[in-house]
């Protein structure tokens, strides 16, 4: 039974799918999409995901895109019971509302801030820096006095907001002088399974090419 | 409590004796009020929700409570007056948005994480959130791209003109409509966002439909859109759709600058 994962290694929403497969042992057939050549832009592509975008997973033949509702797919499918995404109501509201706090306020804001001045050429705007800084300064708020972002465990929304604060690291945003999101991101590196191959490698590869657009 | 006569007459014939008749019919409201009990987890307290009216995101929590026949204790909370701003509010809510939902002291924000918490703590059955994980994933698909792209999308164009006096934006115009056409497409061949029934993620989405509509903005060339909307007041009729939607989004449009 396969599940194809389209993606991009630089991609910060496709290295938190990474991250929750293999936090569930569960194997991706990998599908490098070639974007510089408009791949996700052909009629294939847009047969299953008409929006276009990376990641897009493809479960025996059912397609499923947006990576927040993909990784809380792969727990419900074929993570049971695990404790990356709590079946009981309350704890799973409160994964869920640092999912969300993470597509409507951290990731945008920085997406925001970062993407115009590296594919747009764009200046950096301060008031959108200190958008992104108000942010971090909520997550550093909601990690007062624990380990994770939703709780004393592992969940979903910690790789998804690890895979995407990471993806500061290739620009000018300094978020670790915030002490609780500077100590859980050292704590989710080195407890996340396979962090290394599943989020440093592509961070690697985003910050190459970061250096490659602003080097233009 | 009298003996269902129906019931009697229905066991008569079917030659039981007395006796046995009255302990069958002991056992049968024993199972119904059993049945009774495992539907009835609602909260013990209602429900507190911080909130304003013309919020979108606030409206959609209120329909969904009321699809679920869930209590709500309505906290008003003038934003524009600061009042989410206060020591207690943000010692409550760091981010100090509406939404807020304070459950028996399970306190919670983020519309979509509200909805979807209702229907798993509370719902009868799964039908406004399914739990079977394609289903469910769908779902969560379209509230992700709504809080990500549609809802953003509309707020670029709109939060300018309806709080800081700007002019209308060809360009974060253009983007909303391809949102739409998005939109539009996920709508092929189905009733309802989501698949054939109404689910917590019709109940995301419309509330911006509603404020487009209160704005006067063309969402005509969407058929798809336009045809769902439609059906989706219709069934949110019954769940508060003209006081608390319609409603919130004529409030809204009041504040838009008139040409």
């Amino acid at each position: 039974m396969p599940v194809d994962l389209y993606y991009v290694p630089g991609s910060a929403p496709c290295r938190a799918v990474l991250l929750t497969a293999r936090a569930l042992n569960l194997n991706l057939n990998l599908k490098l999409v070639d974007l510089h050549h408009g791949e996700h832009l052909k009629p294939e592509y847009l047969k299953i995901n008409p929006q276009h975008t990376v990641p897009t997973l493809v479960d025996d033949g059912y397609p499923i895109y947006e990576s927040r509702a993909i990784i809380t797919y792969l727990v419900n499918k074929y993570g049971k019971g695990s404790a990356l995404y709590p079946e009981d109501p309350k704890a799973r509201a409160l994964v869920d509302q640092r999912l969300y706090f993470d597509i409507g306020t951290l990731y945008q804001r920085f997406g925001d801030y970062f993407y115009p001045q590296i594919f747009g050429g764009a200046p950096a705007d301060k008031d959108k820096l200190a958008k992104v800084e108000d942010a971090l300064k909520l997550l550093d708020t909601f990690l007062e006095g624990q380990k994770y972002v939703a709780g004393a465990n592992l969940t979903v929304a910690d790789l998804s907001i690890v895979a995407g604060v990471s993806s500061f690291e290739a620009s000018d945003i300094d978020f670790k002088k915030y002490a609780n999101v500077k100590r859980w991101y050292e704590t989710v590196k080195s407890t996340a399974p396979g962090y290394q191959e599943a989020n440093e490698k592509g961070l690697d590869a985003f910050k190459a090419l970061v250096n490659s657009l602003l080097k233009k | 409590m009298s003996i269902n006569k129906t019931y009697l007459s229905v066991l008569h014939m079917m030659n039981v004796s007395l006796e046995e008749e009255i302990k069958l019919f002991w056992e049968y409201v024993k199972r119904n009020a059993a049945a009774r009990s495992k539907g009835n987890r609602m909260p013990t307290q209602p429900i507190k929700l911080y909130y304003l009216p013309p919020s979108p995101p606030c409206r959609s929590v209120m329909m969904t409570a009321r699809a679920l026949g869930i209590d709500l204790e309505l906290v008003l909370t003038n934003i524009m007056e600061g009042q989410h701003k206060t020591p207690e509010y943000i010692k409550m809510n760091p981010q100090h948005t509406i939404p807020t939902m304070d459950d028996n002291g399970f306190i919670l924000w983020e519309s979509r994480a509200i909805m979807s918490y209702f229907v798993n703590a509370y719902g009868r059955d799964d039908s406004l959130y399914p739990r079977n994980p394609r289903q469910r994933a769908l779902v969560d698909q379209r509230l992700n791209f709504d809080l990500g792209t549609l809802y953003k999308r509309y707020m670029d164009l709109y939060v300018p003109m309806l709080f800081k006096g700007e002019a209308y934006n060809d360009e974060a115009a253009e983007k909303l409509n391809e949102a739409l056409d998005w939109l539009n497409i996920m709508l092929g061949g189905r009733a309802f966002v989501a698949g054939d029934n109404l689910t917590i993620a019709d109940i995301s989405i419309v509330v911006t439909l509603s404020n487009l509509e209160a704005f006067g903005f063309d969402y005509s060339a969407h058929e798809n859109v336009v045809k769902w909307f439609e059906r989706t007041k219709k069934t949110l009729e019954p769940y508060g759709y003209a006081e608390i939607d319609q409603g919130g989004a004529h409030i809204l449009a009041s504040f838009l600058k008139k040409e």
